[in-house]
């Protein structure tokens, strides 16, 4: 296959993914400004490594180009935001579901769009990453799980423990959750 | 006593990624479990929640014509490697792609004209050459025939929306054949006719808001055709002239153009 057919592969297959890559850039990095360079770098990596897809459906395989280009993006430039989380976090600690109660449920529902646009915003990247891909890209577990590079256990895992915490956030009066910390055995002093 | 349903499997039963039977089996205890069912329907107002409300957030008009102009610098970029005609077949080809390209490129059309013009380019040459055949094939030649432009640019000026430069070339065995309206580039334009030998020149020209830009020959199916702009206006020319006389042609109709 020649360069141009690759490219105009490419118009086909990749522009028309500009907004879901748009948007889960602009996720992750919390701002547009970001989120534009790190789109732009990704669409030039897809470019180059076009000849490697396969397939018809490009919008799993630009989103994984888009993810990994963030990741590295940030590791750069805000190495605090991706470095550091700790594996066991995925253990879910309350493996039964939370109780449903009438307050979580009428603050779920009642909730507005700048409140829910912080909730996500503010859910660690490796929570919010899955989350974005399921409920605003409409993703599968096994896509999910190849974009983010990850078992499709941890998919889900993932998915149950940022929705938990989204729906602690949108209590009212709830601390913004900047970052999941580790319970502490009853009784063990903080120091 | 059935196990207890977890969290995770929960979430995969709203999610609709739980084999039929462990739905099936989530949704029959739903029915005798209240608690059960509360806990879904919250998850499914959080999801509803999330896609009612949560930003989208569609990318800045800025980034689309970044992205679009990185995908053209390419595609130009291979341009200068095919050679010919093949450049305009390939254009022409890829027209209708381009097209169905929607919004995204849609804007990189309208905004990047170094992408575009050679696209535009080939299908101007098209035009022009169909045009020049069309009327030296036909009797069609001018819709005013006069040597004197003191008759041709009123009679244009007044049909048109605006006001081309009409001179006698200075040339010897030079005539000025007339005028006529034609069809170009989407609008209509100027076409001034001259005799050069046995020869016949068509002269197009109509308003650009685009720089000065100097000629451009090329050959296309045998017709001389040459393209500049100038002082506002852009200005094509296509006869059968050889190369040489066709070049003298150009540089006395350039002199003519660049009056105001």
């Amino acid at each position: 296959m020649n360069d141009g057919d690759n490219r105009r592969r490419f118009e086909l297959l990749a522009l028309p993914h500009l907004d879901a890559a748009y948007n889960l850039a602009r996720w992750l990095t919390h701002n547009d400004h970001d989120a534009q360079d790190v789109v732009q770098e990704a669409f030039l990596r897809a470019m180059r490594y076009m000849g490697g897809f396969r397939g018809d459906n490009a919008r799993p395989w630009i989103l994984q180009v888009v993810r990994n280009t963030c990741f590295s993006w940030l590791k750069e430039n805000r190495p605090i935001e991706v470095v550091g989380f700790d594996e066991n976090d995925d253990v879910v600690h309350d493996v039964a579901a939370p109780v449903a109660d009438e307050p979580h449920s009428m603050a779920v529902r009642n909730a507005d769009r700048e409140q829910i646009d912080q909730a996500i915003a503010a859910l660690p990247i490796a929570y919010r990453e899955v989350l974005v891909l399921r409920e605003l890209e409409d993703l599968s577990y096994n896509e999910i799980a190849r974009i983010a590079g990850i078992p499709v256990g941890t998919v889900m895992s993932r998915l149950a423990r940022a929705r938990g915490l989204l729906r602690q956030a949108l209590m009212p009066g709830a601390r913004p959750l900047l970052r999941t910390v580790p319970r502490v055995a009853k009784g063990a002093k903080t120091s | 006593m059935k196990p207890e349903i977890d969290s995770l499997q929960l979430n995969a039963f709203v999610d609709g990624e739980l084999n039929l039977s462990s739905q099936l089996e989530i949704e029959e205890r739903m029915g005798d479990d209240p608690g059960l069912r509360a806990q879904v329907v919250e998850l499914r107002q959080l999801r509803k929640a999330i896609l009612d409300r949560a930003s989208y957030h569609a990318p800045p008009l800025a980034l689309r014509k970044r992205v679009a102009t990185t995908v053209a610098s390419n595609l130009a970029a291979l341009i200068p490697q095919i050679a010919g005609t093949l450049v305009v077949q390939r254009w022409l080809g890829w027209r209708p792609m381009v097209v169905s390209l929607g919004l995204v490129t849609a804007l990189a059309l309208a905004i990047t004209p170094t992408w575009l013009r050679s696209a535009r380019e080939s299908r101007l040459t098209e035009e022009v050459v169909a045009s020049h055949v069309r009327a030296t094939l036909g009797q069609h030649l001018v819709d005013v025939a006069s040597s004197d432009h003191h008759i041709v640019k009123p009679w244009l000026s007044a049909k048109l929306d605006f006001s081309p430069s009409v001179r006698e070339l200075q040339l010897a065995g030079s005539v000025l054949l007339g005028g006529r309206i034609d069809y170009l580039d989407g609008r209509p334009v100027a076409a001034l006719v001259y005799r050069q030998g046995e020869h016949i020149v068509n002269s197009f020209v109509w308003p650009t808001t685009g720089a000065y830009s100097a000629a451009v020959f090329s050959t296309e199916r045998g017709f001389q055709v040459a393209h500049w702009a100038r002082g506002g206006m852009n200005h094509w020319v296509i006869s059968d002239l050889n190369r040489q006389e066709f070049e003298a042609v150009v540089r006395a109709l350039d002199l003519v153009g660049g009056e105001p």
